[in-house]
């Protein structure tokens, strides 16, 4: 029932069924059911299906309903926030992540979808952002209120990671599709320049 | 330099018996007593802006608030320019809210630096006069034989050296100067050179906490469904399919709210996630009573305008000479139409409350937090000394955050459950129930005499006034009428501006730049349309009617703001000039002006707009040169950020920004509708900035109206002229 992650200080309620006894009258339904999953479904201990997902080269155990986006477990499960919401249908960009070095929408991917695969969000581009795309960001002043720039740095570094010389035509391609309502296009034109200078020097 | 006479009174002291140390705490005018924490003289804080401890390290406590303007490192730098501290020693904190006089944390209209330039350079100078006076005593030297100077003090005879930080007990135990030495701007070390954001580390690794990102302990989630037409009722909900998603904890529905914030009704999904909410949202089936007021659509709305616009102006807001006598007579006309547009912050608003029995705790990012604690205690039934706010990061505002909606919304919600619920607006959300920057339309006449001037100029705004939301439509005070007050910056003998309101059933708002860009695009088209028309270069027949004439009050009382037409004139000059507006050009390029002032901030700008012509109705920008006169620059780098994100922002408006409406419903439902301007869009921009002593002025604003009238003038150069935004509605393309 309730999606949650299994580590021990997690802000998430450990189980629904915590939740469901705050409604009293449920309580014996609720018992009853218990009892059923112990005794007939001793292999079965929790409602929700779980995930094994590789994320900044860290495993993680979650539970959550299949088709809930990598976005949500990320943010609400994880408690990785670096990796924003902007719009959840593929239209703003500013969620992007890396799955197995290409750039995704994390929106746009049930969390399903990930088992097996490699996530790098903007926590594990480098902690202490010393990634050629961070510091070039750092050098230029790049954000203003900041809020897409995660978005922004993934889709450069993804871009980076498969071509270290990209012409003009492939930065508009790989960039006219991470929305910054701030307008700092400016800069991050002038970033990506300072990048491509660093990883090829 | 220039001595100031402090007012003891704002500087209060609050002293301590702990042992060992006094501490002082000093407030400025507006400021209630603040907490300080005392100890055994762990620092000493000359005002409740200023802290500096042991070490030397100086807080500076903000009641700004960042949502990317940039004064989290703007309003620091202006204290440690008058201290003479390292800089790499200071840092701005948020002021918890509640610590300060009501007012102080409302954030908006440009003004952050405006308002606390002074304040924040007296705190700096008071706290280095009280550090100087402690050397001196140390030192048993005279305070002409000490001086200030990153971070210590230095004796002049001896250059013996020391710290602030080791002062600052001394300086405690010393009174408040009566006067204090404020620098000449000449002298500035720190002001006026770039320093990059002391945030910007966080942001680039993801740290940085936005209001969205919060959590707080047992937090839930939850989205909700409103009614689809303003002022409608709920009539019935089947949530039987909605709570069986799993996750989801309770369905609740609320009431909506009138004026000023008009919260709809609606019906919110309960639920451990933010996926099973939205999910389980999907399955409620609701009835809604729409109300009488279902069916107005934009379209009606400008015929309406349409209609309006030729009987008499309902307001007579401004009038000089005898205007209404040229009616005809040499006469050209022209209409102009913006619609309604919506804020689209990259991180759509949200909001955490938490509501016990004896009060609430809230958590998000406001704009004008002391009224919306006001008015969710007014909306909410919750007394407003037992609500308790903590103020969030915002992933921009744009004057989305002025409005509080949803902070309303979010107490509703909690009322209704017993755990803190952090309420979300998905994008379609925020598209489609936001406060709109209000539709407008003008109908503009100027006759001209046989010398080739202007010898009337008719302006009639009609719009949808913000106050028709915020207080009624019956309301006495309209406020803002589109920029038809802010007095017309040129020298013409008859004048007469008129304003119509218009009623519709949308919310409205404040958008970035306000009113004054509402203005600024038809009065900035027109007299380049006027002037194309006289035959007259449009550079020389703005400057002939703004360089001679002085500044001027657009109104009487102490709210009339001050026009500086010189001032208006010297960006227009810069712009033109950096542009090359007089050399020759390539074929098929051309040229557009356009100028103004921010007049709320004290701030000037002018853009020419370079495009090149590909097709009769197709274009490509070859480039934006902006010039701005904003009186003292704090931080240029910070000035350079905002002028170019406002054009970038101004850019989507002119181009295809558009919100419409039908049924009473906005038609447009994210980004795929509301499209914003795309990175492969920016064209280049160059900045340049009048070198000024004069106070500084507010830039969050002051870049965005000139872009849209440079762009249209330099399309109306090149063979058409268009007269109503987005232009895409009026088939222009570009590439
Ligand atoms: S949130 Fe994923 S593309 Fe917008
Ligand atoms: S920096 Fe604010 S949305 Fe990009």
């Amino acid at each position: 029932m309730s999606m949650s992650i299994l580590k021990k200080d997690s802000p998430v309620p450990e189980n629904s069924c915590i939740m469901y006894q705050r409604e009293k009258r449920f309580a014996i339904i609720i018992f009853v059911i218990s009892c059923y999953q112990l005794f007939f479904l001793p292999f079965q201990t929790t409602c929700m299906p779980k995930f094994n997902l590789n994320v900044n080269n860290k495993q993680y155990t979650v539970e959550a309903e299949a088709d809930m986006p990598l976005l949500w477990v990320l943010r609400d499960l994880l408690d990785l926030t670096g990796t924003k919401y902007g719009c959840g249908v593929a239209s703003c960009g500013v969620c992007t992540v890396l799955m197995d070095g290409n750039a995704i929408y994390s929106c746009q991917r049930s969390v399903g979808s990930c088992v097996n695969k490699k996530i790098i969000t903007i926590e594990g581009l480098s902690e202490d952002g010393s990634h050629p795309v961070q510091k070039a960001w750092q050098k230029a002043g790049v954000p203003q209120c900041g809020y897409c720039q995660p978005g922004q740095m993934m889709a450069v570094a993804a871009m980076l990671e498969k071509n270290k010389k990209p012409s003009d035509d492939t930065i508009n391609s790989a960039m006219s599709n991470v929305l910054c309502r701030c307008g700092t296009y400016h800069r991050i034109k002038k970033a990506i320049q300072l990048a491509i200078e660093e990883i090829n020097k | 330099m220039k001595k100031v006479q402090i007012d003891r009174r704002h500087f209060i002291k609050i002293s301590s018996l702990s042992s060992g140390g006094l501490v002082l705490g000093f407030t400025l005018p507006g400021l209630q007593a603040l907490a300080i924490p005392l100890g055994d003289c762990e620092f000493f804080q000359p005002s409740a802006y200023l802290k500096i401890d042991t070490k030397g390290k100086v807080t500076v406590y903000v009641a700004k608030q960042e949502s990317g303007q940039g004064i989290d490192t703007a309003l620091p730098m202006i204290v440690a320019e008058e201290l003479d501290a390292d800089f790499r020693d200071v840092k701005a904190e948020i002021a918890p809210f509640g610590t300060m006089k009501p007012g102080e944390h409302d954030t908006g209209g440009s003004q952050s630096v405006l308002d606390m330039y002074n304040k924040l350079r007296n705190a700096g100078a008071v706290a280095k006069a009280m550090l100087i006076s402690a050397a001196a005593t140390l030192w048993k030297v005279k305070e002409s034989s000490c001086a200030a100077d990153n971070g210590e003090v230095v004796n002049t005879v001896t250059m013996q050296r020391i710290k602030y930080g080791e002062l600052v007990c001394a300086a405690a135990k010393l009174p408040v100067p009566k006067e204090v030495i404020l620098k000449s701007p000449k002298d500035f070390k720190l002001i006026g050179k770039s320093e990059k954001r002391s945030s910007l580390k966080d942001i680039l690794t993801g740290k940085t906490k936005y209001g969205l990102d919060l959590k707080v302990e047992g937090m839930v989630y939850a989205v909700a469904a409103r009614c689809p037409v303003l002022g409608g009722t709920l009539v019935s909900v089947d949530d039987a399919a909605a709570k069986k998603v799993p996750g989801v904890l309770k369905v609740v529905s609320y009431k909506g709210t009138g004026a000023p914030m008009h919260v709809r009704a609606g019906v919110a999904v309960i639920a451990t996630s933010t996926w099973a909410a939205i999910k389980a949202r999907e399955l409620l089936n609701i009835t809604w009573d729409e109300g009488k007021r279902n069916k107005e659509s934009t379209d009606e709305l400008f015929k309406t305008f349409a209609s309006k616009s030729t009987a008499k102006p309902q307001i007579e807001v401004y009038s000089k000479g005898d205007a209404g006598s040229y009616d005809g007579k040499n006469e050209i006309k022209a209409v102009y139409a913006q619609p309604f547009l919506a804020h689209a912050t990259m991180e759509p608003v949200n909001f955490i409350a938490a509501v016990k029995e004896d009060g609430c705790e809230l958590w998000g990012g406001l704009q004008l937090p002391d009224w919306a604690v006001d008015r969710v205690s007014k909306d909410c039934g919750i007394k407003k000394e037992k609500i308790k706010v903590n103020l969030a990061l915002m992933g921009g505002a744009f004057g989305r955050r002025l409005h509080f909606d949803f902070a309303i919304e979010a107490v509703k919600i909690a009322q209704q459950f017993d755990k803190p619920v952090k309420l979300i607006w998905d994008r379609v959300d925020d598209t489609q129930f936001s406060p709109y920057r209000p539709a407008n339309y003008h109908l503009l006449k100027a006759s001209t005499d046989d010398k080739g001037t202007i010898a009337a100029w008719q302006h009639h705004v009609l719009g949808t006034p913000i106050a028709f939301m915020t207080d009624s439509p019956e309301t006495k005070n309209i406020g803002e009428m589109d920029g038809a007050d802010h007095g017309f910056c040129y020298a013409v003998p008859n004048i007469k501006t008129g304003y119509t309101p218009v009623d519709f059933n949308i919310n409205r708002g404040w958008l970035r730049s306000v009113d004054i860009c509402v203005n600024t695009f038809p009065v900035e088209s027109f007299i380049d349309e006027v002037a194309m028309k006289l035959k007259k270069d449009p550079l020389q027949f703005r400057l002939s009617m703004l360089e001679n004439r002085p500044d001027f009050k657009t109104g009487e009382g102490p709210g009339a703001l001050t026009q500086s037409p010189a001032r208006i004139a010297g960006v227009l000059k810069l712009a033109a000039e950096k542009i090359g507006w007089s050399a020759p050009r390539k074929s098929n390029h051309y040229i557009g002006l356009a100028t103004h002032s921010f007049i709320f901030a004290k701030a000037y700008a002018a853009h020419a707009i370079e495009i090149e012509l590909l097709a009769p109705k197709k274009f490509r920008i070859v480039k934006v040169v902006a010039a701005i006169d904003c009186g003292v620059v704090i931080n240029p780098d910070g000035l350079l950020n905002q002028m170019e994100g406002g054009l970038a922002f101004a850019l989507t408006q002119t181009l295809k920004g558009e919100i419409t409406i039908q049924n009473s419903r906005v038609m447009q439902d994210g980004f795929f509708s509301y499209e914003l301007l795309r990175y492969d869009e920016m064209p280049p921009v160059e900045i340049h900035v009048v070198d000024s002593k004069e106070d500084p002025g507010g830039v969050g604003e002051v870049g965005l109206s000139t872009v849209a009238p440079a762009l249209c003038n330099a399309l109306a150069a090149a063979g058409q002229r268009p007269r109503n935004l987005p232009i895409r509605n009026e088939g222009f393309s570009w590439v």
